[in-house]
């Protein structure tokens, strides 16, 4: 492992996720990764299990969910519409 | 400002990846139910004070965090940021790669015989402050500013509970493939 191999290593989610580097210490780690094969192995591996775990992270929903939200806001909305009609304190008629 | 009446249109898109998000978090699919249902409902009555054309999906998801939060962390005591101890860089790698020895696809080889069980039960045994950075940014696929306004934490402290949480990760996962004798080692 050189210094170089450290500095690719120890940047390697910033260059995956594509944030807080440099144009320069990008470039400098691209470079790195086309001349060693080690971290090339390494970087394609993070980036794969970066994948794995999206989508095999995710739950899908039961699907009466969405039908229970609507109900929920459904619910909500006719509630706050009656308390306009009729202010709490202020009874109607 | 936003109305009210187009809350259901814009918000009910993000519903199922709430209820997941939710679900890695309460480890619970009643709870996470709950956690989401109440976000909806919270988000609804403060829908006027959302920003419109601002990020909804990660309003919503600050939400859902602080509701989770309030229900369920209140007993906990405050995160340790040496929780974990020291970790290394590429963990798995590393260790598939003293494994196997063999040839620079064996350690991805193994990755794709992880099931779903498997990354799910390796996120849900991450400490919590770990565990909420890794599941926006690699399950979510938030940017490091957008979790820090979601967690309300600066962006430091996002990179290093990111980085940390996915270094724990692959420990668990580690663990979990040699349970399942997957690293070529196990009886």
């Amino acid at each position: 492992m050189s210094s170089a191999c450290d500095h690719a290593i120890e940047h390697i989610y910033f260059y995956l996720d594509d944030e807080q580097l440099s144009w320069y210490r990008r470039m400098r780690i691209r470079w790195h990764l086309r001349k060693c094969s080690y971290c090339c192995g390494a970087f394609d591996f993070e980036q794969r299990l970066l994948e794995v775990v999206r989508v095999r992270g995710r739950e899908e929903p039961p699907p009466e969910l969405f039908e229970r939200l609507r109900t929920l806001l459904h619910g909500e909305a006719a509630e706050s519409r009656r308390d306009d009609a009729h202010p709490s304190g202020d009874p109607p008629g | 400002m936003a109305d009210q009446a187009d809350f259901e249109r814009d918000a009910m898109q993000f519903a199922g990846q709430l209820y997941s998000a939710a679900l890695r978090m309460t480890r619970n699919p009643a709870d996470a139910e709950d956690v989401v249902q109440e976000t909806f409902l919270k988000a609804y009555r403060a829908f006027d004070s959302f920003a419109a054309g601002t990020n909804l999906k990660a309003w919503l998801y600050r939400i859902l965090t602080n509701t989770y939060i309030n229900r369920y962390r209140k007993k906990q005591r405050r995160p340790s940021e040496v929780e974990l101890g020291e970790l290394q860089d590429i963990y798995l790698y590393r260790r598939l790669g003293e494994q196997s020895g063999a040839t620079p696809s064996a350690e991805e080889s193994v990755l794709e015989q992880f099931v779903d069980a498997d990354i799910k039960q390796a996120l849900e045994s991450l400490p919590e402050h770990f565990r909420m950075p890794v599941l926006l940014a690699d399950v979510d696929g938030f940017s490091y500013k957008e979790i820090a306004e979601i967690l309300d934490i600066p962006i430091g402290t996002v990179m290093s509970r990111l980085h940390r949480g996915r270094k724990s990760l692959q420990q668990k996962l580690w663990s979990v493939a040699e349970e399942r004798g997957l690293t070529g080692s196990a009886s």
